[in-house]
């Protein structure tokens, strides 16, 4: 299973929650799929994905998920400590790890060969960390919204990336719409 | 009673509000209720009060660029933000402001400790301080330059001009305005 394919399988759970997606080809593959006003594409800053996730969870009583690549997580490590130690029961991080830097050739990331982000994150102090194979993450994800629980989930992937174009939305309208979704 | 005790120091100066507590006062009174730091000692005083003040939101961050992430969701969820820094964070915000505070037109005032300024013992600060001024100016981030206690009057206009223009600004606090509370 690739990003797109989980992705494909994510977007049905994903309905009701606020949605924040990572920079590039996530975000497009995400766009592509399915576009919806409570996904917040990520249109630069890359490794802040989780830190934007941390503060909409802070500041509202749904549901969210950032969707995370392994290649941005590494760029922002201590995000970690953070939402080990403050993150609120409405927050899920979903690290999409298919151990490569997928928006910029493929270039393999450390995760496809010692690191272990399920490990850092333990490490950091995060309670609940599952890995899991791409193919259970739905189930996983589904779960953890219905328990409400803090939760990073490490969803291992296999590289590839389908070649779709930039994300034809204004910054603007993407964040207006975006907030009427979290006051809907 | 115990203040008479004191030779260096009046009533009055022990009675009178902080820096600090002057510029906590003028953030919260401007609508200011989300605040993350990344510690400056000259910060110390402001960092204490947020973390006992059950009124407004306030976590410690890891680094600059964290905190302005965050910052933006938590703008995202309706809050209106605030960073504390030293001025050497911005150095390792710019990309963060640029493409996603100013991208998506997000009010945040960033309270920033001006370590370069004259008062300043450690050498190291110097040269993150010389660029702080321009470098704000280049990312067009409107700036209060506080030399002066009275200059903490002008925090309210400020910060209501983030809200007004949806950008960010910054509020300079020269080191020697707040190492007169150290």
């Amino acid at each position: 299973m690739n990003r797109y394919q989980l992705i494909e399988s994510l977007v049905p759970i994903l309905e009701d929650a606020l949605v924040v997606c990572n920079i590039g080809i996530p975000s497009q593959e995400l766009f592509s799929i399915c576009d919806r006003d409570n996904h917040f594409y990520m249109l630069g800053s890359m490794g802040l994905c989780s830190s934007i996730g941390l503060g909409l969870s802070l500041t509202t009583k749904k549901s969210v998920v950032a969707l995370e690549g392994d290649g941005s997580m590494l760029m922002n490590l201590g995000s970690l400590a953070t939402i080990a130690n403050r993150s609120p029961e409405n927050f899920v991080l979903l690290v999409m790890d298919n151990g490569s830097y997928g928006s910029t050739g493929d270039q393999i990331t450390y995760t496809s060969e010692a690191t272990s982000l399920s490990m850092m994150a333990r490490g950091a102090g995060c309670d609940n960390v599952i890995e899991c194979a791409g193919i259970d993450t739905a189930r996983v994800l589904g779960d953890t919204i219905e328990q409400r629980v803090s939760t990073v989930i490490v969803s291992k992937i296999d590289p590839g990336s389908r070649p779709l174009p930039v994300i034809p939305l204004h910054p603007i309208i993407l964040r207006e719409r975006f907030r009427s979704s979290i006051n809907s | 009673m115990g203040y008479s005790q004191c030779s260096t120091c009046t009533l009055r100066d022990i009675m009178k509000t902080s820096i600090s507590e002057q510029l906590i006062m003028a953030l919260k009174a401007a609508g200011v209720d989300f605040y993350v730091s990344v510690p400056c000692k000259l910060l110390a005083g402001q960092i204490q009060l947020l973390e006992s003040d059950p009124s407004v939101s306030y976590l410690a961050v890891t680094r600059e660029e964290e905190g302005f992430g965050i910052c933006a969701g938590a703008h995202l969820g309706g809050s209106f933000p605030c960073i504390l820094m030293q001025d050497s964070g911005l150095g390792n915000s710019v990309n963060a402001i640029k493409s996603l505070i100013q991208l998506f037109q997000i009010p945040i005032v960033m309270l920033m400790s001006y370590r370069g300024s004259p008062g300043e013992p450690v050498p190291a600060q110097a040269p993150m301080g010389w660029l702080t001024p321009e470098l704000l100016r280049m990312m067009q981030i409107p700036v209060l330059h506080c030399h002066h206690e009275q200059d903490i009057e002008d925090i309210g206009v400020v910060v209501s001009h983030a809200l007004v223009t949806q950008a960010p600004v910054a509020i300079l606090i020269d080191f020697k305005l707040m190492g007169e509370e150290q």
